[in-house]
C-alpha cells in the first residue's frame, strides 16, 4: 500500500518525465525541421551584404557592392541583363494589375454569391470550389495556343496584360468566396435601412455595405498582389523578351545560366525582390493567415 | 400621409407559410400595432409592407395605388428596426442624412431639416458622434430621426423598444405615442408585448401562425376577444380558461366541470346553446374580474389558495380548482394564507364562453 | 412642413409597368454582379479544359502550329496507355512517390506538428512564432523559396552538408550533388515540396484544434489523463474530418503541382525548361506534359498528358462531394463533436 508521500512522489516523477517528453516531442517535431529554414533567411539577409559569408550565416566583410544592380546593369559573366528597375516597374504592373482587377471581380461577384436570390446559386457555389480538380498546367498549353491565335504571343506589354487576365480569372473564385465570407457577416437590416432610405441594391452595395467590409477588401487585395507580384510560371512560358521580364523570371536566369554563381548578389537581388512580401505580410498576417487555408497551390 | 390596404397577403418560404390570406386596412394617421408571438408572421407582413420581401400572393394599396411590386425606395417609408440598424461608419448626422443625400437634397435643405430632427429627438448635441459611441436610447432616437428626416408618408416600426432596459422603454413608449400624434405620420408598429400595443395603438392586429386572429381597438380585444387566442394573449396576467360542458335544466342552464357547476342564467345559456358548435365549451374569465369571499355564497366556485404574490397594488393569488391552478386578483389588504379554502364569486356580465373545437367566442 | 419635394408622383395607371420593370430588375441583377466573375472563369478554367480536350486528340506541334492544319488522332493517348512512350511508366512511378511521399507530410506529420504546436506548447508568442516560421515556406515567392533550397544543398557554399555532417552523418553518406545523385534527389523533391505542404496542414489543424472546446480537454485532465493520452483519446478523434478533407484537398493539388520542382532543377540544373529533371528522376506527370509543350513542341501530346490528370481531378472531386457533402467540405476546420 502506498502512502500517500509516495504516490506523490510517483505522481511527481511521471509528471516530470512527461514534460520531458512533450519537450522532445516539440523539438524533434516542430523546432529541429525548422533549421535549414531559419539558416535559409538568415542566409538571405547576411549574404545580401556580406562579401564573404561565415558558417553560412554569420556575415563578413560588409558590403553594399552586391547592391549594385539598383543603379546599374547586371553584369554576369559577358552576359549583360536590363536594369532591375524596369523588370521592378513590370512586375509591379503585374502584381497591381492582377490586385485591382480581383478586388473589383470578386466584390461583385461575392456580394451576389452572398446575399442575392438566384437560380442555380448553390450549383454555382459547389462548382466554384469543384474547380480545384483542374490543374493549374492545362491552362499553360491551351492559353499558350489561345495567346497565339490572337496575335497576343510574344508581345511585350500585351502579353503581361493577357497574363494580368489569366491571373485575375485565376484568383477570382477562391477571392469571391472569401468576400463571400465577408459579406455574410454583415447583418441582414443595415442593408434593409439602407434599401428603405432610399437605396436601389447597387447604391446600398457601394455606399452602405463595401465600407463596411473594407478590411475584407483590403485582405483580398494584398493577397492578390502577392500572388500576382510571386507569378512565375505564366511569364515564364510566355514572354520571352527581356524587356518585359518580372523579378523572378530575371532571377530565375540569373541562377541557371551561369557556372559560378555570385551568391551575393543573387541574395541581394532576392532579398529585393522579397521586401514586399514580407512587409506585407508582417502588417496583416492574421487576416491573411485566414486566406491562406484556400487560395494557394500545393 | 397614407392609407393601407393589405388584400389577401401571403408569403410563403417553401412550405411554411409565413403570412396566410392577410387582410388588413390601416387608416390615414392610424396608429396600428402587430401584435402576436415570436414567429406569428408580424415582421413578414411589415417586410412586406417596406418592400424589403415580395409578397407570394396578394396586393398591397397605399392609398388607392397598388405598391405590390415597388422597391423599398420607392415608397417613401421610414423604418426603425429592433437593432436600429445605423451605419457604423457613418456619423449620426451623416446617418440622418443619408435618406436626403440620396434624394439629392441640396446641402442647405439637408442642414436645416437634419439639426430640426435632431431638436425634436433631442440628439442635436450627438451629431459628431459615431453609433458605437452611442447608449441604447441615444441610438434608438438616431434610427427614428433617420426615418423621419425623409417626411415620410408610412412609418413601419419593428420592435424598437425591446433592446432598451424597462425604465426606458415605458418612457419612450409614451414619448412614440406622443410623436406619432403631433406628426400625424401613418404608422405600424409590430411588437411581442401586448401591454406595449395596448397602451399605444389605435388599433391592434394580433396575429397568430400567420394568419390574423383579430382586428379591433385595445377595448375590443380586451372586453370582446373573438377567440381563444386573443383572449389569452391579451391581458396581464392572463385569462384563466377551464374546460367543461352545457348541461340543460329546466330553468338554468348549468356549466358542468369535475369540480364546480356555475349557473349561467337562461339569457346566458340559450345564447351558448346557439353558438355552440360541439358539446364542450371553454370558459374563461380575467384574474381582475373575480371577487374572493371567504365564506360560501350561491353561484359560486370553491378552491384553495395556493401561491400568493404581492405586487405592492394588488396581490395575485394563485387559487387550485381540483388540480389546476388558476390566477385571481384581489386587493391588497386581502388576509389569505395557502391551503385555505375560498369561494371565488365571477363578475357574470364579464365571463367568456368559447366553443372548444372551434376555439371561437360564443360570449 | 415638407422641405423636399418629392420626386415621385403616384397614380394608378404607372403601377403596372413598374410591377414589370421592377421584377425583370430583380431577375437581372443579381447576373450582372455575377458577369465579371462569370466571364473570368470561362476566360481562365473553363475553356481551357475545352481546349485541351480537343488538343489531345489532335497531332497538334510546332510544325503545324502556324497554319494550324491538325490531324485528328487517337495515337497521343496510344503513347500513354498502350506504352507506346517508353517514358511514361517512369512518370507514372515518380508521380506516385512524390504523391504518396509529399501526401503523407501534408496528412499525417503536419497532424503531429499541428499537435506540437497547438496543444503541446502552451506559450503563445513560441506557439505563434513556430506557425509563422512554418509558413514562411508558403508565403515566400517561389523562386526565393527556391533559391534558398539551391544555395542549401550546395556543396561549397551551402549549408545542408555542413549542419548534416554536424549532427554525425559521415562524409561517405553526402551526394555530390543533391540535385542530381538518385535517391539524394528523390529525397530533396519530397522535403522541398513538403515545407510548403505542411503548412496547409498545418493551418486546418491548428484552427480546429483551438476549436475543440476547452472544457472537453480539461474535462479529460481532471479524469487523470496526460497530454498524450488527451491527444489519442480526444484531440485526434475529434480531427478526423479535417484530416480527410487535407486529404482529399491535398492529392488535388500535388497530382497539379510541378513549380518548385521546375524552379529548383530547373535554375540549379543551367535554367531552360529543366533539362535535368528527367536525369535526376523528378521528372513527375505535370512536369512532362509542361516540357513536352514547352521544350519539345509536342502540344498535341502534352495536352493529352495532362487531360489524364484533369479525369483524375474531376472523379476524385465528385467523390469528394459525395462523402463530404457540400457543407463539410466547406468548413473543414470545425470540429465535428
Amino acid at each position: 500500500m502506498m502512502g500517500v508521500k509516495e504516490k506523490k512522489m510517483k505522481a511527481g516523477r511521471g509528471y516530470i518525465l512527461h514534460t520531458i517528453l512533450k519537450y522532445i516531442v516539440v523539438i524533434l517535431v516542430a523546432i529541429i525541421p525548422l533549421i535549414p529554414i531559419w539558416c535559409m533567411y538568415l542566409w538571405l539577409i547576411s549574404q545580401s551584404f556580406s562579401g564573404r559569408v561565415i558558417l553560412g550565416i554569420v556575415p563578413s566583410n560588409f558590403t553594399i557592392n552586391n547592391w549594385r544592380f539598383l543603379w546599374a546593369p547586371i553584369k554576369m559573366g559577358l552576359k549583360e541583363y536590363p536594369n532591375i528597375w524596369p523588370i521592378t516597374i513590370n512586375t509591379l504592373f503585374l502584381a497591381l494589375g492582377t490586385s485591382g482587377l480581383v478586388v473589383f471581380i470578386s466584390t461583385l461577384g461575392g456580394y451576389a454569391l452572398s446575399r442575392m436570390e438566384f437560380k442555380g446559386r448553390t450549383t454555382l457555389m459547389e462548382f466554384i470550389i469543384a474547380l480545384h480538380a483542374f490543374p493549374a498546367i492545362i491552362l499553360l498549353i491551351a492559353m499558350f495556343i489561345i495567346l497565339n491565335k490572337l496575335g497576343l504571343y510574344g508581345k511585350g506589354i500585351i502579353t503581361l496584360m493577357g497574363i494580368i487576365l489569366i491571373k485575375a480569372g485565376l484568383e477570382c473564385p477562391m477571392a469571391s468566396w472569401i468576400i463571400k465570407g465577408f459579406f455574410d457577416s454583415i447583418p441582414w437590416d443595415i442593408e434593409w435601412a439602407a434599401l428603405v432610405d432610399g437605396c436601389s441594391r447597387l447604391t446600398a452595395w457601394r455606399r452602405v455595405i463595401l465600407p463596411l467590409i473594407l478590411p475584407g477588401v483590403g485582405a483580398i487585395a494584398i493577397f492578390s498582389f502577392l500572388s500576382g507580384w510571386s507569378e512565375f510560371l505564366l511569364v515564364f512560358t510566355y514572354v520571352k523578351d527581356e524587356t518585359y521580364y518580372t523579378l523572378p523570371v530575371l532571377i530565375y536566369h540569373l541562377i541557371g545560366e551561369f557556372k559560378f554563381i555570385d551568391w551575393g548578389m543573387l541574395a541581394a537581388i532576392g532579398l529585393f525582390y522579397t521586401i514586399p512580401t514580407l512587409i506585407f505580410f508582417s502588417v496583416s498576417q492574421k487576416v491573411l493567415l485566414r486566406i491562406y487555408v484556400g487560395g494557394v497551390k500545393g | 400621409m397614407v392609407s393601407v390596404r393589405l388584400i389577401n397577403l401571403c408569403k410563403y418560404f417553401g412550405k411554411v407559410k409565413a403570412v396566410d390570406q392577410l387582410n388588413l386596412e390601416i387608416k390615414d394617421r392610424e396608429f396600428v400595432a402587430l401584435l402576436g408571438p415570436s414567429g406569428c408572421g408580424k415582421t413578414t407582413t411589415l417586410l412586406m409592407i417596406a418592400g424589403i420581401y415580395k409578397p407570394t400572393k396578394g396586393k398591397i394599396y397605399f392609398d388607392e395605388v397598388d405598391v405590390t411590386n415597388w422597391p423599398p425606395k420607392d415608397r417613401n417609408i421610414g423604418m426603425v428596426f429592433q437593432s436600429y440598424a445605423l451605419y457604423p461608419h457613418l456619423s449620426v448626422y451623416d446617418n440622418i442624412a443619408f435618406p436626403l443625400k440620396l434624394k439629392k437634397a441640396p446641402k442647405n435643405v439637408i442642414d436645416k431639416k437634419v439639426k430640426e430632427v435632431a431638436k425634436l429627438l433631442r440628439i442635436d448635441e450627438l451629431l459628431d458622434r459615431k453609433p458605437a459611441q452611442l447608449s441604447g436610447g441615444q441610438k434608438q432616437r438616431v434610427a427614428l430621426a433617420r426615418a423621419l428626416a425623409k417626411e415620410p408618408d408610412l412609418f413601419l416600426m419593428d420592435e424598437p423598444l425591446s433592446n432598451l432596459d424597462a425604465k426606458l422603454r415605458v418612457f419612450m413608449r409614451a414619448e412614440l405615442k406622443r410623436l406619432q400624434k403631433e406628426l400625424g405620420i401613418t404608422t405600424i408598429y409590430v411588437t411581442h408585448d401586448q401591454v406595449e400595443a395596448m397602451s399605444m395603438a389605435d388599433r391592434i392586429a394580433v396575429l397568430n401562425a400567420g394568419r390574423l386572429q383579430q382586428y379591433g381597438t385595445p377595448d375590443e380585444l380586451y372586453s370582446k376577444p373573438s377567440n381563444l387566442f386573443v383572449a389569452g394573449f391579451i391581458g396581464a396576467p392572463p385569462m384563466n380558461f377551464v374546460e367543461g360542458s352545457l348541461v340543460e335544466e329546466p330553468n338554468d342552464y348549468l356549466f358542468v366541470t369535475n369540480e364546480f357547476k356555475l349557473s349561467l342564467g337562461l339569457e346566458l345559456g340559450e345564447l351558448v346553446k346557439k353558438g355552440m358548435k360541439s358539446s364542450e365549451i371553454i370558459l374563461g374569465f380575467r384574474p381582475e374580474h373575480v371577487k374572493i369571499l371567504i365564506k360560501p355564497e350561491i353561484n359560486t366556485i370553491k378552491a384553495k389558495v395556493y401561491v400568493i404574490e404581492p405586487l405592492g397594488r394588488d396581490i395575485i393569488v394563485n387559487v387550485k380548482i381540483g388540480d389546476k391552478v388558476y390566477k385571481v386578483i384581489a386587493p391588497p389588504d386581502i388576509v389569505l394564507k395557502p391551503g385555505q379554502d375560498i369561494w371565488l364569486k365571477l363578475d357574470m356580465d364579464k365571463i367568456h364562453i368559447f366553443d372548444k373545437k372551434t376555439e371561437k367566442a360564443i360570449i | 412642413m415638407p422641405l423636399i419635394r418629392r420626386g415621385h408622383e403616384k397614380n394608378a395607371d404607372s403601377s403596372s409597368s413598374e410591377a414589370t420593370k421592377a421584377s425583370r430588375r430583380r431577375k437581372i441583377l443579381p447576373f450582372l454582379f455575377l458577369l465579371p466573375m462569370l466571364i473570368f472563369i470561362c476566360f481562365s478554367w473553363i475553356s481551357p479544359v475545352i481546349l485541351t480536350i480537343y488538343l489531345s486528340f489532335t497531332d497538334l506541334s510546332i510544325k503545324n502550329l502556324l497554319k494550324f492544319n491538325v490531324k485528328y488522332t487517337l495515337e497521343n493517348f496510344e503513347k500513354i496507355f498502350l506504352v507506346e512512350d517508353p517514358y511514361i511508366p517512369e512518370v507514372l512511378k515518380i508521380t506516385v512517390f512524390y504523391v504518396a511521399s509529399v501526401l503523407s507530410i501534408n496528412v499525417v506529420y503536419a497532424l503531429i506538428l499541428s499537435v506540437a504546436i497547438a496543444y503541446l506548447v502552451k506559450n503563445e508568442i513560441l506557439s505563434m512564432i513556430l506557425r509563422l516560421s512554418w509558413l514562411l515556406p508558403r508565403i515566400t515567392p517561389g523562386i526565393i523559396y527556391a533559391l534558398l533550397w539551391i544555395w542549401f544543398i550546395d556543396p561549397t557554399a551551402g549549408m545542408l552538408n555542413k549542419l548534416l555532417m554536424l549532427a554525425g552523418v559521415p562524409k561517405s553518406w553526402l551526394p555530390s550533388s543533391w540535385l542530381l545523385d538518385k535517391p539524394y534527389a528523390q529525397l530533396l523533391l519530397v522535403i522541398v515540396n513538403g515545407y510548403v505542404g505542411a503548412s496547409f496542414g498545418m493551418i486546418i489543424y491548428t484552427a480546429a484544434i483551438k476549436s475543440i472546446p476547452p472544457d472537453l480537454i480539461n474535462a479529460a485532465l481532471v479524469d487523470g489523463a496526460t497530454d498524450f493520452q488527451v491527444v489519442r483519446r480526444v484531440i485526434i478523434p475529434l480531427l478526423k474530418w479535417p484530416i480527410l478533407f487535407v486529404t482529399a484537398w491535398q492529392t488535388l493539388s500535388l497530382m497539379a503541382s510541378y513549380e518548385y520542382i521546375l524552379m529548383i532543377w530547373g535554375a540549379g540544373g543551367g535554367g531552360g525548361y529543366a533539362g535535368v529533371a528527367r536525369a535526376a528522376g523528378v521528372m513527375v506527370w505535370s512536369l512532362y506534359s509542361y516540357t513536352k509543350a514547352f521544350a519539345e513542341y509536342q502540344y498535341g501530346y502534352a495536352a493529352a498528358i495532362s487531360m489524364v490528370l484533369v479525369v483524375i481531378g474531376i472523379i476524385l472531386i465528385m467523390i469528394y462531394f459525395r462523402v463530404f457533402g457540400f457543407r463539410r467540405l466547406m468548413a473543414p476546420s470545425r470540429v465535428e463533436v
